[in-house]
């Protein structure tokens, strides 16, 4: 689906947009500094869930989006995995249209106020914007803009539904209701399919339910797209396990001519080290989908979550930030970021790094334990790190972290959440044998079509891409509809 | 009737012919047909440290996405091929106990002891016999004090026999200042075996091509004598076994190493040149040695030539050729 | 959908139930579980699955009351819905033919071994069967088991029913006097450990089925871990039957006090709240 640039420049010539670009000249839009998005004071989010960012006001929108000068070469687009039009929307909120940029959005992007949130905009669409590029200045606020727009889109209520083709009556059957397969579902659907959606769990969302934290994506967003979708007709099925609940020769008979699987990377990894199985020591997968998906805080449910409050996470990605700032949250005397490199080799995003660093959030990095120890009742409370230091770059441009023998000392903790990583889930594969994935566990698929070694099966996300964002499951899905799509017409046309 | 028996890290064998870690000691098949060939102890071949980490770097390069986007997938990545290669590692352990009766060695070769702490634990659950460790930094780091990197290997030791029951050996290499003083002080520090020397690679130039090139892979069959010289100087106060490695080609140097002190030896680079049958053959030829000498075990002539025992001790201390090598008739 | 069509009192704290869930009821085999949630703010549980009816949809539970969630699952009743109901999770039994199997049965344990126990015997194996509870009134599913088994054997530790002995004193009497080619054991961990320990001796191969902690069920967050072999392993997707002779049982055991306290509190909150009613 690629965006051409006489598209592109087509679009750029429509009168509204010249008329838009005529209201300032270029030096007076880069004259103007970037936005600020009020966020909750530190002090005061800590204490409960809500949302740290609090949106643009629309007059704080439509300055920002002055800022953008509508470049006849739009270098952002080329930052974006799923290609949005990134200057056609924003000139939508200069121009007042709120409502139109968000359909520009949509347009691409099935989650706009997903995405507004979650995308790393720092390394993508803003470190390519012209601004950054070109003028060494702090880029649009692209992210900023997008959750704008699809915010003001859903608090309107005038939500817009995609146009429908006529129903064909065929069958297609999602796995997981994560980013991958809900944009995969709304596409299809469009396209005038039948469309199911199969869920493991009880809540629909995947991910976005289950591990991004109240905080920095509320529930309820979510819940407003899967709605959307349900309008357009997607039905979905939770508590099903396609392979175990049905086999897929069971819902081959029941009509379904095609799977797409966005299983996702729902498979912890631990470090094997001593003492990782004491009481007290979990994965991060478990730590949130208690705190996220069964509101194990909330002392009015079932599921208990036990959050100490000397609270240790390992990693440095952001399902470490979610992990450790949850504990904060969860009333940590002491939340603290065990990491083996540097602050600025965080794979984190940078704004997540920056509100736990506000929120108080204690980072002991160039760290890495080595083990745990426990009382008597084997109830971790200490953990030993070693000090790391910094040797030559490895492969991934970073320099490596090198232990220092004898450097080793001893903290106290009462939880740790372990966060090094997730492995992609292995429900389908074994069900599938026959389905060709590669050494790690994701699946193999044809790069372009994402289709696997089974014709009928497409799939996207972190199934097939190990864990990595939700912009690219996305992406994936809207790829996979489009390639499909082309397969089921040929095959049911021959 | 000539008796064989010796120990190797305080393990009674059953003659000082041990097979060192190697390619030839990573499979069951390479592993039953030494065993079957009369060798006492095998030392499994390294779980190398560096190569994991090259693995796992390797992988990182290849798979590293487009702005980083799976960064945190790969960024404990090391410890997933870790992992993997220890239950490799751990099933083959098993395995080699279930098919020889001989005592299986594992051996681990790292820069840094702590990383390495759980799997000592699962290499002993799993049945290994001994562990020997290959600790080895090349001084290249101009600015650490040798009294540092010295003090790396005692902490070592100290951290592991921690951990363990099972008996614990340290592969040296040659390279420490004083290097007769650290083979005394680490055979007192509780390591129950010391092995003299680690080979390394080496590099060589092609002088036609400008290239730097791998050196020659196999000892030969005369680099045996530094290892004879530091044993013969240091065992008779040592505080654990003495075992010899690099250059045991025969069964003469076998028997050179046992009159210097060493409890028994390793060979590897023989056997890849003449199959485990050389090690029928090496005991065979130190049966009919020592009858022609009428000795009739290992501990008899066990140290016979070593420093502590000589009349000359200062013999083993000539590092010069001086005048009486030089043919100068005065 | 998954509503209760019946449900029976084996004794105060044990009860049956069968549920609608034709799809589940259709993939079940022996050995498999389901994970059960009661209401919005329920937790997710693992109960192993009795048995199935493809022919009417159903699958059967046999769940003792030992907390909150036992309890809430417990107080439904015919007609009653179970909010959230998903399965089937694990590996299948594996049963062959091999001569004489020892099937040990600790408390409720006994109820997801009825399965087992049936499949063993119409494999046209010998089956003896030892069903062992602290008193009477904790002793269910004899006259089921017998159906299947060549032999029953029930003790309880205060000889109120049966024999006076813990199950493995009824384990050691039994493998003592015949060769067993196999044993399956289930029921209370601790019991588990104790009569793994007890065939070891005796050189008899066997399997346990595990009951840890779980959240989800499908292999998402690690709660369920144990160590068998050395190796780490998920109850929920590896098991929940592992050979008894490898599995970590101190670890595990170590690992179930995890939420004890939380769990002793949370019962007594809810049996209170019940009082005021």
């Amino acid at each position: 689906m690629a965006v051409t640039k006489e598209f592109l420049k087509s679009e750029r010539e429509q009168s509204w947009r010249v008329d838009i670009r005529k209201l300032l000249k270029n030096k007076e839009r880069t004259a103007l500094t970037r936005v600020h998005m009020g966020e909750v004071a530190p002090a005061v989010r800590v204490k409960s869930n809500i949302e740290v960012n609090s949106g643009l006001t629309q007059d704080e929108a439509v300055n920002e989006s002055r800022r953008c000068l509508d470049c006849p070469d739009p270098t952002c687009i080329t930052g974006c995995p799923v290609e949005i039009n990134i200057p056609k929307f924003i000139k939508r909120i200069e121009q007042g249209d709120f409502l139109k940029a968000a359909q520009v959005l949509k347009e691409t992007s099935a989650l706009p106020a997903v995405c507004g949130r979650v995308c790393p905009q720092e390394k993508q669409c803003e470190a390519k914007c012209f601004y950054q590029l070109k003028m060494k200045k702090e880029p649009v606020a692209i992210g900023h803009l997008e959750r704008f727009a699809a915010d003001y889109e859903r608090e309107s209520g005038q939500i817009s539904v995609p146009g429908i083709a006529d129903s064909n009556g065929i069958k297609v059957a999602v796995i997981g209701s994560g980013p991958a397969g809900l944009t995969f579902a709304g596409d299809m659907a469009k396209l005038g399919y039948d469309v199911t959606v199969f869920e493991a769990l009880h809540e629909i969302g995947g991910v976005l339910k289950y591990g991004i934290p109240e905080f920095r994506l509320p529930n309820n967003i979510v819940d407003v797209e899967i709605n959307n979708l349900r309008e357009m007709g997607v039905k979905f099925e939770n508590n099903f396990i396609v392979g175990r609940t049905a086999s897929f020769a069971d819902l081959k008979e029941e009509g379904f001519e095609a799977f797409f699987t966005g299983s996702g990377a729902g498979l912890p990894r631990f470090m094997n080290i001593p003492g990782e199985n004491y009481i007290g020591v979990l994965s991060s997968n478990e730590y949130l989908t208690r705190v996220n998906l069964m509101d194990a805080a909330n002392p009015t449910t079932d599921t208990p979550v036990v959050s100490g409050k000397n609270v240790a996470v390992i990693g440095g990605g952001n399902t470490a930030m979610d992990s450790v700032r949850t504990a904060k949250r969860l009333g940590a005397d002491r939340a603290m970021i065990i990491y083996r490199r540097s602050m600025e080799e965080m794979p984190a995003r940078v704004e997540e790094v920056k509100h736990a660093q506000e929120e108080g959030i204690e980072f002991l990095n160039l760290c890495n334990p080595v083990e745990y120890f426990a009382d008597e009742t084997g109830r971790v409370n200490k953990v030993r790190v070693q000090k790391m230091e910094l040797g030559a770059p490895d492969d991934s441009g970073r320099r490596r972290p090198v232990p220092m023998e004898g450097s080793e000392y001893d903290i106290e903790v009462d939880t740790v959440v372990v966060s090094v990583g997730v492995s992609p889930n292995p429900l389908i594969p074994s069900a599938l044998p026959q389905l060709k994935t590669t050494r790690w566990g994701t699946i193999v698929v044809d790069e372009e079509k994402l289709q696997t070694s089974m014709p009928e099966m497409f799939a996207g996300g972190d199934i097939v891409r190990g864990g990595a964002t939700v912009i690219l499951a996305m992406g994936d899905g809207r790829n996979a509809a489009a390639a499909m799509h082309t397969y089921l017409q040929e095959k049911l046309n021959s | 009737m000539q008796k064989l028996e010796t120990t190797y890290l305080g393990l009674p064998i059953k003659n000082p012919i041990v097979v060192g870690s190697s390619g030839l000691t990573t499979t069951i098949g390479g592993i039953k047909k030494l065993a079957n060939a009369g060798a006492a102890a095998i030392v499994l071949k390294s779980v190398f440290e560096e190569e994991i980490k090259a693995e796992a770097n390797q992988t990182i390069g290849q798979q590293l996405g487009v702005d980083e986007n799976n960064l945190e997938f790969f960024d404990y990545y090391d410890y997933q091929v870790k992992n993997d290669v220890l239950d490799n590692y751990v099933a083959l352990i098993r395995e080699a106990k279930e098919n020889v009766d001989i005592p299986i060695i594992a051996s681990i070769n790292c820069s840094s002891y702590s990383e390495w702490v759980a799997f000592a634990n699962k290499i002993e659950d799993a049945g290994a016999d001994g562990i020997e460790l290959n600790i080895f930094k090349l001084p290249f780091d101009a600015k650490t004090e040798a009294d540092v990197i010295e003090k790396v290997y005692f902490d070592i030791v100290r951290k592991v026999k921690e951990r363990l029951r099972i008996p614990v050996a340290i592969k040296l290499a040659p390279y420490f200042t004083n290097l007769g003083n650290v083979i005394n002080r680490l055979s007192h520090s509780g390591a129950d075996g010391l092995v003299l020397f680690n080979r390394f690679t080496s590099i060589d130039y092609d002088i036609e091509n400008d290239q730097v090139v791998t050196g020659k892979v196999y000892s030969g069959a005369d680099d045996y004598v530094n290892t004879l010289r530091w044993i013969s100087v240091t065992s008779t106060d040592a505080g654990c076994d003495l075992i010899a490695s690099t250059g045991v080609h025969d069964y003469r140097t076998l028997v050179k190493m046992i009159l210097a002190g060493a409890s028994s030896v390793q060979i590897v680079s023989a056997i890849y040149k003449e199959g485990p049958e050389l090690i029928t053959a090496m005991l065979n030829e130190l049966k009919a040695w020592m009858e022609r000498r009428n000795v009739h075990s290992i501990s008899e002539f066990k140290g016979r030539l070593s420093q502590g025992r000589s009349a000359n001790p200062e013999v083993f201390e000539r590092v010069q050729f001086m005048r009486y090598f030089s043919g100068y008739k005065g | 959908m998954n509503k209760i069509v019946d449900k029976e009192y084996f004794s105060e704290n044990v009860i049956r139930l069968e549920i609608e869930a034709p799809r589940i009821a259709k993939a079940r085999r022996a050995g498999h579980f389901v994970i059960v949630k009661i209401g919005e703010k329920g937790e997710r549980i693992p109960l192993t699955i009795a048995s199935a009816n493809p022919e009417k949809g159903t699958i059967t539970l046999v769940i003792q009351r030992v907390g909150v969630s036992s309890r809430r699952i417990t107080e439904l009743n015919i007609g009653d819905e179970i909010t959230d109901l998903v399965g089937p999770l694990g590996e299948a039994t594996h049963i062959e033919k091999v001569g004489t199997v020892l099937a040990c049965g600790g408390g409720v344990g006994v109820a997801p071994l009825l399965p087992i126990v049936e499949a063993l015997k119409k494999a046209g194996n010998r089956v003896v069967t030892i069903i062992a509870a602290r008193t009477k009134d904790l002793i269910i599913l004899e006259d089921q088991i017998a159906r299947y088994s060549d032999e029953v054997i029930v003790m309880t530790d205060d000889g109120s029913y049966g024999k006076k002995g813990l199950v493995t004193d009824g384990m050691k009497e039994v493998m003592e006097r015949e060769k067993v080619d196999q044993s399956v054991v289930i029921g209370p961990a601790i019991m588990m450990k104790f009569a793994a320990l007890t065939t070891k001796e005796y050189n008899v191969p066997t399997v346990a089925s595990l009951n840890t902690i779980m959240v989800d069920g499908t292999g998402m967050c690690g709660a369920c871990r144990i160590t068998v072999g050395g190796k780490t392993k998920f109850v929920c997707v590896d098991g929940p039957e592992f050979d008894a002779h490898q599995v970590d049982f101190d670890e595990m055991l170590l690992r179930l006090n995890g939420y004890k306290e939380i769990e002793k509190k949370a019962e007594q909150e809810y049996l209170q709240s019940k009082e005021k009613k």
